[in-house]
This record gives C-alpha cells, sequence and structure tokens, in this order.
C-alpha cells in the first residue's frame, strides 16, 4: 500500500504515526501526537493532518482489498465482510482504538495547529467547508449561501417558516435575536407595556452617573455596564437594529451618535470605532463620560477632509438619523400651531378640540411616554396670543364674556409703554381681557380699575368692542395689543401711583 | 354680577363661562381649583397673559398686582410641565428675581449659600453641546472655514476665546492631519475661566495630536475673557491667527447703561421715563410691526431701541475696545457664534417680548429632544436657559452679560471695527446641514443671509454664524 506520508514532525520530534489505512492516492500527513489546549478531551489522541483533497474526498474509506472506497466507514465494513477475510485481517489496526483528532488544512486558520485540532472528521470537513470552501448552496427563499449542504438543509427549513417581524421592518427568525433587537428598537408602536425587555420608557435619573467630573469624558471609557440587560429604553436605540444585524465599521460612527442621545446619556455604546461595539450594540450601554469622545470622533468623521473618506459620509446622516430618532417625534407639536390657531379663538376649547391635538400629535413614536396632554408648543401659544390680543374676530366672545371695560382713564401714553397707541383702553383692555381667561382676576381689576364700576360700562364695553378692537388698530400686532391692554387698566394705578408718589416706589432701590 | 353680563357662550359647558360663573372672590390666597382643569393650550395662554401681565406690573413698580400675578402664575407654572409651563416657571422666577432686587439685602441675603458648583455647570455646557446642535453647527462651520483659510499655512494658531469643548478642535486635528498638502504645525490658545477645563482640553487635543502625529501644542490662558490682555495670546509673526468666538462677544456689551439709572430699578420709570417716551414713541410703530412680523414668521428686524441703536453708544466701549484688540491681532479669520435675537432691548417689556420668542422657540427645541422627565433636559433648561432668562429679565446695567443682538448689528460693528466679512463656504453649510438632518427633528432650520448661516427652530433664528477677516 503506498502510503505517502510526508512526516514532518512537529514540536515533538518523535517519529511520525502511521497513516490509515487508505490506499488512495490522497496523501495523508501524520503528525506525532501533541498535547492539545485545554478542552480537547484527550491529550494523547492521534493528530491528523489531512490535505484538503482528502478532506472533501467522498470516499475516505477504501477497502483494501478491491480499492472500493466508501463515505462510511460502517459501510465499508460491511463491505469488507463479504471478501471472506481470514480473521487475523478481519481485524482493523489496533489504531482504530485511538482518538485521532484532526488539523485544519488551510494554514491561516487557526484549527491549523494541532493543539487547535478539532476531534470529529465530520466537523473539520464542514468547518473546512464553511470557512474556507466555496458557498454553492443556496437558499430558495433568501439569498443566504452555504457552503456545507447540511447547513444550507437546515436553513432552508426554518427559512421563512418562524418569523418574528419588529415593528420596524426588521424580520427575525429567532425569537432571542428578535427580542434583543425589539428592546432597542425606537419603533415601539404601543407605549412602554410592550416588549418584556423594554423598560422603563422614561430616562433613568441613573443620568446623574454623568457627573460632574469633567475628566471621564477623557477616557473612551469601555462600556462599564455592558454586561446587563440592554435595558435602557432610552438608548439611541434606533441606530442599533440596523447595525445588530450589520455590524459594520458603520457601527462605530453611529455607537459615538449614540453618545450623543441626551436621554441615554448614562447608557450608551461606546466609543469610537473600536469595533467592539459587537457586544456592547445589543446590551448598548456605557457611561456618558464617553460623551465627548464620542461626539469627537462624529466630528470627525463629519470632517473628513475633502480629498477623504467621502465614504464616511453617507453613514453619518443614517447615524444621526437613526440616533436622533430617539430625541423626539419626527413630527414636532410645533406643526400643531397652524391648525390651532386658526381656529376660532373662543376659548371654549372643548375637549373634542382638545383631542385633535391629541391625534395630531405625533408622540407615539417617541421613546418616552407621551405627556397625557400633548400640548402645543410654546411658539405656537405665542403666535395664538399674538393674535388672540390683536384679534377682530371675537368681538362677540368678548361680549359674551361679560369682559369688563377698562378704567375710563384716558392715559394712552402710559409712561411706562410709550409703544402702545391704543386711544381707548377700554377697548383695549377688552381686547386683552378678552383671552377669554376672565378667571381670578376680579382682584386684580379691582386694584386697577380703581373705583371704576366693574361692570358699569359694559354698555360702552360692547360699543367699544364692536368697534375698540379695531380702532385700536394700530399694527400693533399681537403681543404688543396685549401688552396694551393690560397696561391699560394698569395705567389707572400706575399713574396714580406715580404722581401721588407711593412711597414705596420711592424706596426701591436698583441693587 | 360678572355672571350677569355674560352671556351664555355656545356650549354650555364651556369653560369660559365655568371661568365666568365663578365668583370673583378676591382671596388671593385662595388655590384655583379650576385652574386645574385648564387644558394645556388654555392654560398656556392664560400664561402668557399673566407673564405679560406681571411684567407690566413689574416694570411699572407695582409690586402689589405683579404679587398677585405670580401667585396665580405660581398655580399653573411648573418646570416639569409641558414648554408653556416651564417657561412660565423661569420667567417668573426671573421677574421675581427681579423685583428682589429692589431691595438688595434681601436679595443678597437669599443668596448667601448659593455656590456655583463647577461641575454642574460644566456638565451642563456639554449637555447643551450634546443635546442640541447648535454648538455642533457653529463648529462645523467654523472648523471649515479654518481649514479653508488655512489652506497652504505651515503655522496655524488657533484662539478660542471659551475652550469649554474639545470636541470641535479634535475635528478640527484630524482634518487637518488630513489634508493633501501636510499637516500644519497647529497651536491652539484657549482661553476660560476654569483651569480644570482648559487642563481637559490640552489633555483631550494633544492626546489626540499624538495620535495623529500633527505638531501640536496648546496654550491654556486662565482667566475671564473681558479681563483679557491679548498680549497673554502670545501671536507670533509668521503664524496664521484664526480666532474663533462662540456667545461670548455679547457680554461685551454690558455696560452701566445711562438708562437705567439707581432710583429706578425696575425698568422704565419715571425719570428715565421721559427719555424713553420719546425714543419709543418714534419707534411705536416699528415694534408694533415688529411684532407683527414676529406673528407671522418669527423673524424680527432689530427694532430700533433707543439704547442699542447707535452703535457708539456707551455701551460699545468695551465691544469696541475688544473687537480693536482681536483686530490688532491681524487674525486671517475670525469666525463668531452668536444668539441670534434681539435681547438687548432697553425696557424690561421689550427684553421679556423678545425673549419670549426666543426661549419658546428653545423651549420647544428642548421639548422635542427630551423626554420630560429628563433629568438632563432639566438641568439644560434650569441652568442654562433659567439662568440666562435670569439676566435678561432681572439683570441691569453691567450685571447683565446676556445681551443677545441680532446678527445684523454684529455685522455692522465687526465692519466698524475693520473686519470684513467672508462667506462660509458651500462646504462647510452642506456638513452643517446634513448635521441638523440627522437630528432627524423638522423643526431645526438654516438659513443662509449674506454669506452667514442663522440656525433657526422652527422661523425662529437662534443663532448665527459668520466669517470674517482682518480689513486693513
Amino acid at each position: 500500500m503506498p502510503v505517502d506520508v510526508d512526516n514532518y514532525s512537529t514540536v515533538s520530534g518523535d517519529t511520525c504515526g502511521s497513516s490509515s489505512g487508505n490506499q488512495n492516492p490522497p496523501p495523508k500527513f501524520t503528525i506525532k501526537k501533541k498535547r492539545s489546549l485545554p478542552g480537547m478531551p484527550d491529550p494523547d489522541a492521534e493528530v491528523i493532518a489531512l490535505s484538503p483533497k482528502t478532506l472533501m474526498a467522498t470516499n475516505r474509506f477504501v477497502c483494501e482489498i478491491c480499492n472500493k472506497g466508501f463515505q462510511r466507514d460502517q459501510n465499508l465494513q460491511l463491505h469488507r465482510r463479504g471478501h471472506n477475510l481470514p480473521w487475523k485481517l478481519r481485524q482493523r489496526s489496533s489504531k482504530e482504538v485511538m482518538k485521532r483528532v484532526y488539523v485544519c488544512p488551510e494554514p491561516t486558520c487557526v484549527h491549523h495547529d494541532p493543539t487547535r485540532a478539532l476531534g470529529d472528521l465530520t466537523g473539520i470537513k464542514k468547518h473546512f467547508c464553511r470557512k474556507h470552501g466555496e458557498k454553492k448552496w443556496k437558499c430558495d427563499k433568501c439569498s443566504k449561501k452555504y457552503a456545507v449542504q447540511s447547513d444550507w438543509k437546515a436553513h432552508s427549513k426554518i427559512c421563512g417558516t418562524r418569523e418574528y417581524k419588529c415593528d420596524c421592518g426588521t424580520l427575525f427568525s429567532r425569537r432571542d435575536s428578535f427580542i434583543t433587537h425589539r428592546a432597542f428598537c425606537d419603533a415601539l408602536a404601543d407605549e412602554s407595556g410592550k416588549a418584556q425587555t423594554d423598560p422603563s420608557s422614561e430616562p433613568d435619573p441613573k443620568v446623574l452617573v454623568v457627573e460632574s467630573s469633567p475628566s471621564p469624558a477623557l477616557q473612551p471609557a469601555p462600556p462599564p455596564v455592558s454586561a446587563p440587560a440592554p435595558v435602557e429604553v432610552q438608548v439611541s436605540a434606533p441606530a442599533l437594529p440596523q447595525s445588530t444585524s450589520a455590524m459594520t465599521s458603520v457601527m462605530p460612527i453611529q455607537s459615538s451618535e449614540l453618545a450623543v442621545d441626551p436621554n441615554s446619556i448614562v447608557e450608551e455604546a461606546p466609543a469610537p470605532a473600536q469595533a467592539g461595539l459587537n457586544g456592547s450594540c445589543s446590551s448598548g450601554v456605557s457611561s456618558v463620560s464617553n460623551g465627548s469622545s464620542c461626539s469627537s470622533s462624529v466630528f470627525a468623521s463629519l470632517f473628513a477632509s475633502s480629498t477623504a473618506s467621502a465614504s464616511l459620509t453617507p453613514p453619518q446622516p443614517r447615524a444621526f438619523t437613526d440616533l436622533i430618532r430617539a430625541m423626539g417625534p419626527p413630527e414636532c407639536p410645533a406643526d400643531l400651531a397652524p391648525s390651532t390657531s386658526i381656529e376660532p379663538i373662543s376659548l371654549c376649547l372643548s375637549t373634542s378640540h382638545g383631542s385633535s391635538i391629541f391625534g395630531n400629535a405625533g408622540q407615539e413614536r417617541q421613546q418616552y411616554v407621551p405627556p397625557p396632554q400633548p400640548a402645543m408648543s410654546a411658539t405656537a401659544l405665542l403666535q395664538k396670543a399674538a393674535q388672540m390680543g390683536a384679534a377682530a374676530s371675537n368681538a362677540s366672545l368678548l361680549r359674551g364674556l361679560g369682559v369688563v371695560s377698562s378704567s375710563s382713564s384716558a392715559q394712552q401714553e402710559n409712561l411706562q409703554w410709550g409703544k402702545r397707541q391704543v386711544e381707548p383702553n377700554n377697548a383695549s383692555v377688552a381686547a386683552g381681557l378678552g383671552l377669554g381667561l376672565p378667571c381670578d382676576r376680579s382682584s386684580v381689576l379691582k386694584e386697577l380699575m380703581m373705583g371704576t364700576p366693574v361692570f358699569g360700562p359694559k354698555q360702552t364695553t360692547l360699543d367699544f368692542l364692536g368697534l375698540g378692537v379695531a380702532a385700536s388698530g394700530s399694527p400693533n400686532g399681537g403681543l404688543s395689543a396685549l401688552f396694551t391692554s393690560i397696561g391699560g387698566g394698569l395705567d389707572v394705578d400706575a399713574a396714580a401711583a406715580l404722581f401721588g408718589g407711593g412711597d414705596f416706589k420711592d424706596v426701591i432701590r436698583r441693587s | 354680577m360678572f355672571q350677569d353680563e355674560s352671556s351664555p357662550l355656545s356650549s354650555s359647558s364651556s369653560p369660559l363661562q365655568v371661568f365666568s360663573m365663578m365668583s370673583l372672590s378676591p382671596n388671593l390666597g385662595s388655590p384655583y381649583p379650576w385652574l386645574r382643569e385648564l387644558k394645556s393650550e388654555e392654560r398656556g395662554l392664560y400664561l402668557i397673559h399673566l407673564l405679560l401681565t406681571c411684567a407690566n406690573h413689574v416694570a411699572n413698580g407695582s409690586l402689589e398686582n405683579a404679587n398677585i400675578a405670580l401667585e396665580q402664575i405660581s398655580q399653573l407654572a411648573s418646570p416639569d410641565g409641558d414648554t408653556m409651563q416651564r417657561m412660565a416657571a423661569y420667567f417668573t422666577e426671573a421677574l421675581a428675581d427681579r423685583i428682589l432686587k429692589a431691595w438688595p439685602g434681601l436679595h443678597k441675603a437669599l443668596n448667601s449659600t448659593r455656590i456655583a458648583l463647577v461641575s454642574e455647570e460644566i456638565l451642563v455646557r456639554k449637555l447643551f453641546f450634546e443635546m442640541f446642535p447648535f454648538l455642533k453647527v457653529a463648529f462645523v462651520l467654523t472648523n471649515q472655514a479654518v481649514i479653508e483659510a488655512m489652506e497652504g499655512e505651515k503655522m496655524v494658531h488657533i484662539i478660542d476665546l471659551n475652550a469649554a469643548e474639545p470636541a470641535q478642535w479634535v475635528a478640527l486635528i484630524q482634518a487637518l492631519s488630513a489634508r493633501p498638502e501636510g499637516q500644519p504645525h497647529l497651536r491652539i490658545t484657549g482661553v476660560h475661566q476654569r483651569k480644570e477645563v482648559l487642563d481637559q482640553m490640552a489633555h483631550r487635543l494633544t492626546e489626540e495630536a499624538e495620535k495623529l502625529d500633527l505638531p501640536f501644542q496648546f496654550n491654556p490662558v486662565v482667566g475671564k475673557l473681558e479681563n483679557l490682555d491679548v498680549e497673554k495670546l502670545r501671536v507670533k509673526t509668521g503664524e496664521a491667527l484664526a480666532i474663533s468666538s462662540v456667545l461670548q462677544l455679547h457680554s461685551f456689551l454690558a455696560s452701566d447703561d445711562e438708562h437705567h439709572r439707581k432710583k429706578s430699578p425696575l425698568g422704565s420709570k419715571n425719570l428715565n421715563g421721559v427719555h424713553l417716551q420719546r425714543a419709543l414713541q418714534m419707534n411705536q410703530s416699528t415694534l408694533g410691526e415688529l411684532l407683527e412680523k414676529d406673528t407671522v414668521n418669527g423673524c424680527s428686524p432689530s427694532p430700533d431701541s433707543a439704547s442699542s441703536s447707535p452703535l457708539s453708544s456707551t455701551g460699545s466701549v468695551k465691544i469696541d475696545g475688544f473687537l480693536n484688540a482681536l483686530w490688532g491681532l491681524s487674525p486671517k479669520l475670525m469666525v463668531v457664534t452668536e444668539q441670534d435675537s434681539n435681547h438687548n432691548g432697553s425696557t424690561l417689556m421689550e427684553r421679556l417680548l423678545e425673549s419670549l420668542y426666543s426661549f419658546a422657540a428653545l423651549f420647544d427645541c428642548s421639548e422635542s429632544t427630551a423626554a420630560r422627565t429628563s433629568l438632563e433636559r432639566f438641568k439644560v433648561e434650569k441652568m442654562l436657559f433659567g439662568e440666562e432668562i435670569k439676566n435678561i429679565i432681572a439683570c441691569e446695567g453691567t450685571e447683565r452679560k446676556e445681551r443677545h443682538e441680532k446678527l445684523e448689528k454684529w455685522i455692522q460693528r465687526l465692519n466698524l471695527a475693520g473686519f470684513g466679512n467672508i462667506p462660509l463656504s458651500y462646504y462647510g453649510m452642506l456638513h452643517a446641514r446634513r448635521l441638523l438632518q440627522g437630528y432627524n427633528c423638522d423643526g431645526y432650520k438654516m438659513k443662509e443671509e449674506n454669506g452667514c448661516v442663522v440656525i433657526c427652530w422652527q422661523d425662529r433664528p437662534l443663532f448665527s454664524v459668520s466669517a470674517w477677516r482682518c480689513r486693513k
């Protein structure tokens, strides 16, 4: 039996062991037994190094009598029985008893080292195929390719069978990865009650971990807390779903974006540009101290010079997008402003109107629990107030409110006010009051009106109201008219005090 | 009797009618239960109304009325609530502070145990940097301008008038070391009040430079900017100088304004009232127009308020001096980032109005950025926005440092000081826009005006960035 044994001794330097009983030309190279790493069951096992050809050979087991090849040893034995071998030859060589371990023929592979040999021939074959082989098997449902047929079969069985779909559209066949993803996915349609791993929708006061010490910002600290649960929703997780599936170099940027997320100040995937993100991605936790270093890397990517790294730029917007999606609703409440301000300014905002505000708020996309009343933005409120101050359209409303006329003071030039040029105070006050919140201002009014019968001049009020607002007609928009109105009544008091030399004013001194 | 007058409104359950039904009881101390019934919009509007009323009272010196208004506001305002509630909370605090300043002893006593926690201040500024894109955009634009101005320069010296955030320069270091013509020799001089901040910055930057093998030197200058001696900046001949000023220049406008004397603490008073009246009467229409425009698109041309319009008024001595000193250094580039709002009106009400709009935008920003329960957001709002509001509203004279002005004013000033505008590069703006888009929040907008960039929230300009060169 031609046994080409290229013996190359390894560290031990012993004589080489024999090869197996293969008759086939594909040579086998046996190496002396080596002690293997812990985890290898048998340090005395014989290490067998097969050439790729041998490894891939389908018929490894060859009958020595007729040179017929078999895929399995058992089949070979069965076949040999048929040869009616004399008893002596029937036994296989004793070396069958010896444990064999196999090394990968690919020199660059870690399993090429005898100390890292694999114990199973089938295993080493599959390993070689998977890692160093060409992927010949393709799943027909999805586009995954496999080098080992059994892998391919196993996959196609489950491909498309059980699918978990996250609200962001990502599909998972495995429950655990689905759950992990969902914990970080920002597209939580429902509120916090959703996933079990989706804990607080509120940011934790853990934020204080941030601390004041500026120094932490210096070190891109490895995620101290990364191991524990990927709990914090506040993690700018939006970056994660996409990234967990594709841990590419984009990750560093994304994670650095994560650092920017204010909500997740405590827990953010750390640092810039290290590949160590993979693990931390799913947990995505680190201390804020990474903030500065992370943001610096953000800038770094941003500032790729014009000649370089145009490739860096594409990920950024996405990264920012992913990140910042966590920061708030895509649609800002201010959008509500136009619609609501156009509404009849009657402040009898019935609940229906209120609910329309609710309806408009795209708050559900927020990570944090949307406030129970999605409020109008302050800007919108100011605009509305301004409009109402100058409102001419709600005379009837004002009437209805029984808005009190102002004092009869005709002091238009409020020395303090200068800017107002409204003549009929009454109207202006009315207009101001016509904000329609005739809440308990009576006391104020009383003081203001200085004894002017509060309800007396209602008639005039009406008239003024009818005209007044319009008459006040200065280009005073909005809030200035409001001022006017407020000031109108105040004039009385102020003026009186001024001239009366209210002593407390003299006392008042600026510091 | 109020009830008699009120004609029934459309729906019997209208809150307004409820209001009018309520007795006009003058017991100020009693809680107003119906206040809690207010929906947020109504509450917001009411808060605005109350704020204006209160400010009016404060401006007039009618403290009792102011007190009433404050009481009412306090029922509704809350730093944890919606944007308007938060704003109201900080504005009333500022107004109250203003009133209190009339009794200096009392004011000092109440603040006697207040320690400024440096660490918190630093943290808050970092939070602001991270939560909002404004500073980032400014940095992007600044850096790009620096890169372009320093093309071909071998020795680059950068002066940062407020060296607090290393991220900006880290990015610049990276960009400069990657530039095609080779690395320059880079020197950064940072000015800051706190040594720790500068130390940290030095550490971070030298670390970065070493990583990239860029010849680098960081010179810290500890001290207040207003006391800065430009000699300390050690500008050498032969090096290309760039100055970066982020939100620093406006404090130089603080001065002992003539308009506000000691005797009239609460704003426009009798003494200066006359001046004011005349001045303001001139400006009535403009202010009105201003406000109208405000309501329309939130952009306000700067109302020529009496104090700040003549650039050569007393208020500008300091700033002119400083700008001249900077000009004397012959910088190749100076990038100025400032708030783009007019918070430097001479009267309280002017400033209140303007700041209501500006801070409404900022608080809306904040609302879109973080949850209401977010502690960071609260800190930023309280320690940054709140303090600014307090300064704008409650302080006068040299104490009032937050003298934000509109971009046009700054352009005028810088032109007068001998600087010529350099349009910001398209590439830089592209970067900045991408950054803003990355925030994925529809509110942020960027406008270009005459080569300068204005960052807005919805339509309200908030910050402006402009680049300048030394005009000989």
